[in-house]
């Protein structure tokens, strides 16, 4: 009886009307929290796993020596390697290609890697056009290394005294 | 037997075992870097230590033998402690570099760190740093990794029986070197990689191309030789990525020649032809199976409508395998024609009626090691048969005498007792000079005319010491080579050695050619004998085929132009047959010359087959690998071309159905060599003044070594192209070293530069065969040639 007096009376106050604008009218006044992406970007963690690189070293040098542990440790199985001896005596690959249809970005390559050659990004913003792009080769990934280096070393840095 | 105790358990051994053996049989892994059971011990690695009770010290495992009553503790805290003491000694100096290391994920060392190591070093200077020796083209240095367990030396030294590498420096200089200053020179130098327990000898061919965890691990027999040694084809994806040994205490053990090991390599050369081509009006077009298989099907009836069916022939290499010998001379047979042949390397068949069933050792591959005397007849049995030879050589450091007739004083890896060097017009008196001297020792009765041949005979003191040795031997045997098969009077030459065995009472045994050999001949490969020995309509050897007999020719699997024992001969003849088709997996420019048809078929590794070995031990292998291209395997091939040409039973589904078949055809035989000894009517009489002697080099025997591209890169591999004649033959002709020559054997010539070898047999020039450059000679052993600068 006494319920259904209070939920008449709520009902007649449109109660809960004004409740909920109370609400969006506190809202309208707030600090606002929306990213205009791609204009603005939220902050990324520097253990963000993104797109695929191969490092050098500061001489020019490609860093990976195609020890294929990367390629061994892979769960999705999607790191393809074929190597040989260089002209110059050193192992080196011949072919190094991601397949970032099949990769799941859990970093176990980057972990895995001896010589901190392949290494995952915080660059998340690529597109494929056509089938076949998602397939990094080697020189892809050379350049990915060689455009994002700062960004990876900033990276590694901030997160060197967590390891 | 012996009763012990290890790690708490009971156990009876044999007297005599080392402890790390001992533990072994109940199935305790002791690590070991030193110890291997087909090397001497020396325990100088000390990773084996392990707690023995009431001695005061851990004792190396593979160093101590049991006693009565013994208690050893692999595991306890004493010896666990040792080991891993010990492992840290031998990481001090080990560089680390397991991530470029070709032996990482295969190695004793990795594994002995992770299951006996500390974790941790407490050496922290500078490591030793070392130059790498070369090794030549199949080893790989680097002696960084080497931790001084001295396999390798004693590899070289008690089974290569060569002294190539031993230490060098001492303290903390030691190393390994090579003794020389040369490359390795042993046809099983390949075994030091497997040997070696870490990366400082690895495998140059298959150098940083893979990870031993990437490839699957599938078996085959080695192709080449008939020891039918078992190899492991390491295998990723699509491609033989390197081969090692697989044990067989029987056969290899093991062991493998350099050939079996390195020659996968040839597989994926250049050359390989990997689509059917076929040639109309002298233009050659790729074209699909169905297309090829009908033409040749067509071309083969057109030679048997015009010419009849016996213008049709097939030769076979004998790389071939038992499937495929069955199938060809089924195919031939069944088609109407008896001319079939795979002794390509062989000359004289006068004598063929007397062949035994199939030509073998003579006795199991293990009874090698207990003769006590051999005479290798016409073989340079250390590189044609590189593992017989291993097994002899044993025979020989217990006591055997070795001995030789041949036309080149060759450097063997033992003391030989005697070595008859003649060139091969003398080889004949050289046996018969060996039979008289027997008489005259033993008296045995003189086979029927043989008294007659040797009036004249002088027998000489190599002779008699011969003699000597083989009759006072508790256990001798004659082995017949591969130039002596090539030589141009074999039948002669197969019934002296016969003649020998019976006088001395020695076996005669055969060194048969090939891995198919002897399923050729079982399967009735040849003309004068079917399946199992059968008596059949004898058709035409090789040589009378190719030189007119025969209108339509099917080649499997050999390049005539190298593959045979009359290169010249051959090659005219094929220009002048009517239609000649090669199954063959390479395409060579000779073969494109002379062919109609090339089908492209799977070399081993890509097929399934059975090779007999050349103790006649039956033994299949799967294909590994798909076949490469267009490729399919040779046993397809000839049925599906049997139907094509509507020859009634070749609808097989698989190789096994094959042989099942070929096994039911050939039925029970008994191999027996000891044929009647026919003495010849006379021997040669033939003596020219200068005389061609040209074996096969050591890895250009058959298609798929010539192509194995670090093999051609050693010192066997790069046999100069040249005359070599001794210093005196030289000074006869008026001739000096490294002059160009026109040599001259029947019609052809060839130039060649001269090189002095003082091993040659006076009276011989040795000119390698088995190549293109010296095709146009006449037959390869034996024949007068003339020698003329220009
Ligand atoms: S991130 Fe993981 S799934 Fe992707 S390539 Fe690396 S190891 Fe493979
Ligand atoms: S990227 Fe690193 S882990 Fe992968 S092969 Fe190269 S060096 Fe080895
Ligand atoms: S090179 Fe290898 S086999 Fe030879 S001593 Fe060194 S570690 Fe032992
Ligand atoms: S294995 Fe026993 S000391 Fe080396």
């Amino acid at each position: 009886m006494f319920d259904t007096i209070a939920r008449y009376l709520k009902s007649l106050f449109l109660l809960e009307l004004l409740g909920g604008l109370a609400v969006t009218g506190r809202y309208l006044f707030r600090h606002k929290l929306t990213i205009q992406y791609p204009e603005a970007h939220t902050p990324l963690s520097p253990r963000f796993r993104g797109l695929h690189a191969l490092r050098r070293y500061p001489n020019g040098e490609e860093r990976c020596i195609a020890c294929k542990l990367c390629e061994a440790v892979c769960p999705a199985l999607a790191i393809t390697i074929e190597s040989d001896q260089r002209e110059d005596g050193t192992r080196r690959t011949t072919r190094y290609e991601i397949d970032l249809f099949k990769c799941i970005y859990c970093g176990a390559c980057e972990e895995s890697c001896p010589v901190d050659s392949i290494v995952e990004t915080s660059a998340f913003e690529y597109t494929f056009e056509r089938f076949g792009e998602h397939i990094m080769t080697k020189s892809d990934l050379l350049k990915h290394g060689d455009q994002y280096e700062q960004r990876i070393r900033a990276d590694r840095a901030a997160d060197a005294r967590y390891r | 037997m012996l009763n012990i105790q290890i790690n708490g358990v009971d156990v009876q051994v044999k007297h005599g075992t080392a402890i790390i053996d001992a533990a072994a049989e109940s199935g305790i892994v002791i690590p070991r870097f030193c110890y291997h059971k087909k090397l001497s011990t020396v325990a100088s690695c000390r990773m084996c230590l392990v707690e023995v009770e009431k001695m005061p010290k851990a004792m190396p495992a593979c160093a101590t033998p049991v006693a009565e009553g013994m208690k050893i503790h692999t595991k306890s805290p004493k010896a666990l402690n040792a080991q891993r003491g010990v492992l840290e000694f031998l990481l001090i100096n080990h560089p680390l570099d397991c991530p470029v290391c070709d032996q990482g994920g295969d190695c004793p060392l990795q594994e002995a760190s992770l299951g006996f190591g500390g974790g941790v070093s407490h050496y922290d200077f500078d490591k030793r740093v070392l130059h790498n020796p070369d090794f030549g083209p199949l080893v790989a240095t680097d002696m960084m990794r080497c931790i001084l367990c001295t396999r390798c030396i004693r590899f070289s030294r008690e089974i290569a029986g060569v002294d190539d590498i031993s230490t060098a420096g001492r303290g903390e200089n030691i190393r390994i070197a090579s003794q020389t200053g040369h490359p390795l020179t042993s046809e099983l130098s390949g075994n030091l990689i497997d040997l070696c327990p870490v990366g400082a000898l690895t495998s140059k061919p298959a150098r940083f191309t893979g990870r031993p965890w990437e490839y699957q691990h599938r078996s085959a027999l080695g192709p080449h030789d008939s020891f039918g040694s078992h190899l492991q084809l390491d295998v990723r994806g699509t491609k033989v990525m390197r081969v090692v040994a697989r044990e067989c205490e029987e056969i290899n053990e093991t062991w493998l020649s350099d050939r079996d090991r390195f020659s996968y390599q040839g597989l994926y050369s250049a050359d390989r032809l990997t689509t059917p081509r076929i040639r109309e009006k002298g233009i050659w077009r790729e074209v699909d199976w169905s297309t090829a298989l009908e033409f040749v099907a067509n071309g083969l009836q057109q030679v048997r409508k015009t010419h009849g069916a016996p213008a049709l022939g097939a030769l076979v290499a004998p790389t071939a395998t038992l499937e495929e010998s069955y199938l060809i001379q089924k195919l031939i047979r069944t088609a109407g024609s008896p001319h079939i042949d795979h002794r390509l390397r062989q000359r004289d068949f006068s004598d063929q009626a007397h062949d035994p069933v199939f030509p073998w050792l003579g006795g199991a591959i293990t009874a090698l090691e207990q003769k006590t005397a051999f005479l290798v007849v016409g073989s340079y049995l250390r590189k044609e048969h590189p593992l017989v030879n291993h097994r002899l050589r044993k025979a020989v450091l217990r006591g055997a005498h070795a001995m030789f007739l041949d036309a080149v004083d060759r450097a063997y890896n033992y003391p030989t007792s005697v070595s008859m060097v003649v060139p091969p017009s003398a080889w004949e008196r050289s046996l018969l000079a060996v039979a008289k001297a027997a008489h005259a020792i033993t008296g045995r009765a003189i086979p029927t005319g043989l008294d007659a041949l040797w009036e004249s005979i002088e027998c000489e003191a190599i002779h008699r010491t011969t003699a000597e040795h083989l009759v006072n031997a508790a256990s001798a045997v004659l082995l017949l080579g591969n130039v002596a098969h090539a030589h141009p009077r074999f039948g002669a030459l197969r019934n002296l050695a016969n003649a020998v065995a019976e006088l001395t009472g020695a076996s005669v045994g055969y060194l048969p050619e090939g891995a198919g050999t002897v399923g050729a001949w079982l399967t009735g490969c040849v003309p004068h004998r079917g399946p199992g020995g059968k008596t059949v309509t004898v058709g035409q050897d090789w040589h009378t085929m190719v030189t007119g007999g025969v209108k339509g020719l099917l080649i499997l699997g050999a390049e005539l132009e190298r593959d045979c024992a009359d290169p010249s001969a051959a090659l005219k003849g094929l220009h002048q047959a009517a239609f000649v088709v090669s199954l063959s997996p390479w395409v060579s420019p000779a073969q494109e010359a002379y062919a109609h048809a090339l089908l492209p078929i799977a070399p081993y590794a890509e097929t399934s087959g059975t090779y007999l070995n050349l103790e006649g031990r039956w033994q299949s292998f799967q294909g590994v690998v798909a076949p490469l291209g267009e490729t399919r395997p040779a046993w397809k091939v000839l049925r599906v071309l049997g139907n094509l040409m509507d020859l009634s039973g070749f609808d097989y589904f698989s190789s096994d159905q094959v042989l099942a078949e070929a096994r039911e055809a050939i039925g029970e035989v008994t191999p027996n060599n000891a044929m009647p000894c026919v003495v010849p009517a006379a021997i040669s009489s033939e003596t020219p003044a200068l005389e061609r002697f040209g074996e096969v080099p050591p890895y250009a025997q058959d298609a798929l070594v010539r192509r194995a591209s670090a093999l051609q890169a050693t010192p066997d591999g790069r046999v100069p192209i040249a005359a070599r004649m001794h210093s005196a033959t030289l000074a006869g002709c008026g001739l000096i070293e490294g002059a160009q020559v026109s040599v001259r054997q029947g019609e052809g010539v060839v130039r060649l530069p001269i090189i002095v070898d003082d091993r040659v047999a006076k009276g011989c020039v040795f000119v390698p065969s088995a190549s293109v450059e010296t095709a146009a000679l006449g037959p390869v052993v034996g024949g007068a040639v003339t020698v003329v600068a220009v």
